[in-house]
Parts: structure tokens; C-alpha cells; sequence
């Protein structure tokens, strides 16, 4: 196998693998001193659905499913798109009040 | 006979006695209802099926066939909020013949919100048009680009673990795959000599004690999403059989995808752009070919292989009209490079355009028109022209 290709393979591994000590990791000030009243701007479920189920298929018909199918689906696509825990579930929360 | 009846009496007398129920309205008026509870775990069936025509002219040889019928039910068993079993069978009438596969059968765990394992067979995430645009409910076209699919020069799925997760960065998020499977069988040339140096992805036991390591990250950078550009890797230092001349043989395959799918008030309707090339690098190995009259020639060339697809998709969205609503244009090229000097040379492109109508979000009807001009290949190379009508559906 080439030596470079070696270096990128080794190179990829190292930054996964940072990503995932990063993501283990945890802050011993990550509930402390927390704001309250910091107002948040985030994207609801709806903008979630029409932006991300739109990315490989059509965006689903929330009426298809009833919510426990709406469950089983979004634990699947979550692994088959490689979406966010954020992004899932408030798609998912979407779903089922749309349905 | 008189004990009998007498026998009869009794029994039918006691069952008449304690038979009898009594209606407590009392009782009844005051209980309430249970509220229904849903299950915590759950089986599912999805899936997805099509059928279609095809007319096909390759250097004026014309063939016309109702093709493609195929049933590929999904299984999903969801045990938990975390752990799921999933499993897709494939049903292909092809060739006259009935072939079945298992597409994937893995099983699932979240870890955390950044990462989940899974074990198993799994579509591998090598570029993303394998791993989720194959399908013929999604694929915006009846064919797949040059290079792609079970039979191309990039792995689809593979028997292993995988490690995967995605991070969100404030708005922009990335996603990532890290995995280990069987890695794949070079052909040697002793069962079809014309696929000497190819690739065999499908390796359900392992023919040598090096597995193949391979990765994907992901990357949208934008709030919106619109925006995805992906980095796969897949390599192994040995793609031939144990104690054979070509054990040591390694590999070394990379992929580039790109994708863009957004709304555009000014064009009134949805653009979606996608594109994925893919590369292949294998080490030099000599291969022996027997000529008609029996004599034996070594030869060997420089293993490398190339694939690319761009795809550009526009759907009106914002038509007055619902018929256009539902129409889809479709455009693409792909491109296929295999190595100079082996028995499966080729080089080939490919242009195809279609018209689609999506009946519902999950069922459409393409239309397409196709053209291929190839040198070399398996056919000797040339032009081949195609036009389809498909209907698929996802369920």
C-alpha cells in the first residue's frame, strides 16, 4: 500500500478519533453560571423537515405514519442519513403533531 | 342408555347454573377506560419496488422488454429508543431468473447523541450515492452513473462494525463513519479470465486475515443544509487469497461527493445538484492468460480505476399549476476509466436526461433517454442508445 496513502488513512482515523474523545468529553463548568434568560434563536421541527428529508428523497407526508411509526422511522433515518440528535428530534416532534 | 341421559341432564343443568352472568350496571357505569399505551418496541415494514420498459439500440441492434420488476421489502426492528435491527431483501427478476440478496441486515446502538455502533452487513458509506440515493424510489433516473453499483469499481456494502455519528456546530454540522469489514477478493483470472485485477466487493467469509478499514466525513456548512461535501476512504493491504502470489496485493480507494439541494423563489422551484467521483488504486499484479492454442503469456498494468457522476435535478415547486408541481426535469453525466492493458479496459461516458411525475412524495413515473459511447469493455465498445418508462414506489 502506498506510504501516502498510509498518512491519509492514519491521518483520518486520528481525526475521528479526536472527534470522538471530544465528543466523550465533558465540562465540569457545563451547568454552572447557566443564563436563563439567554434567548435563543433555533430552527423549528417544520424547517428541519422541508431542509433536511428533502437532501436525498422527497420530504414525507407527516398523514403517511401514525407516531409510534414515526418513531421507528426516525431512529432508522437518523443512522441512514448520519443526522444530528438535535435535527432528529425535532423532526420527529414535527411528525407527530402534523399527523 | 337411562344412565346416559341421566348423565346428559345433570351435566346440562349445571352448565346452565353456574353459565348464567349477572349484569352489575353499578359496577360498569363507574369503571373507566384505560388510555392506550404504545408499545416501546416496534416491527416494521418499508421498502420500495419497480417495473418498467425498456428499448435499447446498441450499434443497431434493437431490443425492447418489460424489465426490471423488483421487490425490495425493508425490516425494521425497533427494540428501544437506542437499539434497532434492520434488514433490506432484494427480489430482481433478471436474465429470466428470479435473484434474491440480502441488501443489509445489521443491528444498531446509539451510544450517545454523537455516536452509534453498528455490527453486521451495512451499506457502506463510500461517497453517498450506494449508501442513500440507490434506491429506484430516490434515484431520479431508471439507471445508475457508469462505475456505480454492486458490480462497480467501489465497495457497497460490506460484513463489520461501524462507528458513526454527526456533531452540530451552531448551524453547520458534520457527520462521520469510521468502519472495519471483510475487505474485498482480487480476481485472479482463474474463473473468468476477462475480470483478471477487478475487485470483489462481496466477500461474505474472508479469503485472508486483513480486513479493510475505510471512513467517510461529512461536512454541511451552511445552517440551511443545503450544502454537503463528503470525503470516503476504503483500504486494505491484501485483497488476495492466504499464501497465494497475489496475498500481499493491497488497495487503496477514495471518493469525493458533493451535494446541493435547495429552494430558489427565483426560479420557482427546487434545484438539486449531485455529484460523487471515485477512485481506485490497486497494486501491480501479474496475471496469466491462455491463448487459444494452449500457450500461456504473463502480463500485468497499472490498476487503477476512475468513476464520476454530476446530476443536476429542477423541480417547480411553486408552479401554479399542480401538474407542474409534480414534474420533474433531470440531467446527468457519468464517466468510467478502467485500467489500460487488462482484459476489462474501458472507457466510457454516458449522458442521460429524464422527465419524471411524482405521483405522491414515495412514487414516481421516469421517463429517460440515455446514451453511452464506449471503448472497449466487455461488449468491444461503441454506442448504445436507451429510452425508459419506469414506475417506482416506495412504501
Amino acid at each position: 500500500m502506498k506510504t501516502t496513502y498510509k498518512i491519509l488513512t492514519g491521518a483520518m482515523t486520528i481525526l475521528v478519533m479526536g472527534l470522538t474523545i471530544t465528543a466523550c468529553s465533558s465540562s465540569k463548568n457545563a451547568y454552572v453560571n447557566a443564563d436563563t434568560d439567554d434567548f435563543k434563536i433555533e430552527k423549528s421541527g417544520a424547517q428541519y423537515w422541508g431542509e433536511t428529508c428533502n437532501r436525498c428523497h422527497l420530504a414525507p407526508s407527516p398523514a403517511d405514519y401514525n407516531d409510534t411509526d414515526w418513531g421507528t422511522i426516525s431512529l432508522h433515518m437518523r443512522i441512514r442519513a448520519n443526522l444530528t440528535a438535535m435535527e432528529i428530534n425535532k423532526i420527529e416532534t414535527f411528525l407527530k403533531s402534523a399527523n | 342408555m337411562k344412565k346416559l341421559i341421566i348423565l346428559i341432564t345433570i351435566v346440562g343443568f349445571c352448565h346452565i347454573t353456574y353459565g348464567q352472568t349477572y349484569n352489575n350496571f353499578e359496577t360498569d357505569s363507574i369503571t373507566e377506560s384505560q388510555p392506550y399505551k404504545p408499545s416501546k418496541t416496534q416491527f416494521m415494514i418499508r421498502g420500495y419496488g419497480h417495473t418498467g420498459l425498456n428499448f435499447m439500440n446498441a450499434e443497431g441492434e434493437k431490443e425492447s422488454s418489460y424489465v426490471g420488476s423488483a421487490f425490495a421489502p425493508i425490516f425494521l426492528f425497533k427494540h428501544s429508543d437506542r437499539l434497532m435491527f434492520e434488514a433490506e431483501l432484494e427480489f430482481v427478476l433478471e436474465n429470466n431468473e428470479l435473484e434474491v440478496g440480502l441488501e443489509y441486515a445489521d443491528v444498531m446502538y446509539i451510544l450517545n447523541k454523537n455516536m452509534t455502533v453498528r455490527a453486521g452487513k451495512f451499506l457502506l458509506p463510500f461517497g453517498t450515492f450506494m449508501e442513500r440515493l440507490h434506491p429506484a424510489w430516490i434515484n431520479r433516473l431508471p439507471t445508475r452513473p457508469l462505475g456505480f453499483g454492486h458490480d462497480g469499481i467501489a465497495p457497497a456494502s460490506g460484513i463489520g462494525v461501524e462507528l458513526r455519528g454527526a456533531f452540530d456546530l451552531g448551524g453547520p454540522s458534520l457527520n462521520y463513519s469510521v468502519y472495519s469489514t471483510n475487505g474485498p477478493r482480487l480476481k485472479d483470472g482463474s474463473e473468468e479470465p476477462e475480470e483478471a485485477g477487478m475487485l470483489m466487493f462481496q466477500n461474505f467469509e474472508d479469503n485472508n486475515t486483513s480486513k479493510a478499514f475505510g471512513g467517510r466525513i461529512g461536512l454541511l456548512p451552511f445552517a440551511d443544509s443545503s450544502t454537503e461535501i463528503g470525503f470516503s476512504t476504503y483500504s486494505t493491504s491484501k485483497v488476495g487469497a492466504t499464501d497465494s502470489e497475489y496475498e500481499n496485493t493491497g488497495a487503496f480507494l477514495y471518493a469525493i461527493d458533493f451535494a446541493f439541494i435547495k429552494q430558489i423563489p427565483a426560479i420557482s422551484g427546487f434545484i438539486d445538484i449531485k455529484g460523487q467521483y471515485n477512485n481506485s488504486d490497486i497494486d501491480d499484479a501479474t496475471f496469466t492468460e491462455t491463448h487459444e492454442d494452449g500457450d500461456e503469456e504473463e502480463y500485468t498494468f497499472d490498476n487503477k480505476s476512475n468513476s464520476f457522476y454530476a446530476q443536476l435535478s429542477y423541480r417547480p415547486t411553486m408552479a401554479s399549476s399542480d401538474f407542474l408541481k409534480k414534474l420533474e426535469l433531470v440531467g446527468r453525466y457519468s464517466n468510467l476509466n478502467t485500467p489500460e492493458g487488462a482484459e476489462w479496459e474501458e472507457q466510457s461516458d454516458q449522458y442521460a436526461f429524464g422527465l419524471n411525475y411524482w405521483l405522491t412524495w414515495r412514487s414516481v413515473i421516469k421517463i429517460a433517454y440515455q446514451t453511452t459511447d464506449s471503448v472497449g469493455g466487455h461488449d468491444g465498445g461503441g454506442t448504445a442508445n436507451g429510452f425508459f418508462v419506469h414506475w417506482a414506489i416506495g412504501f
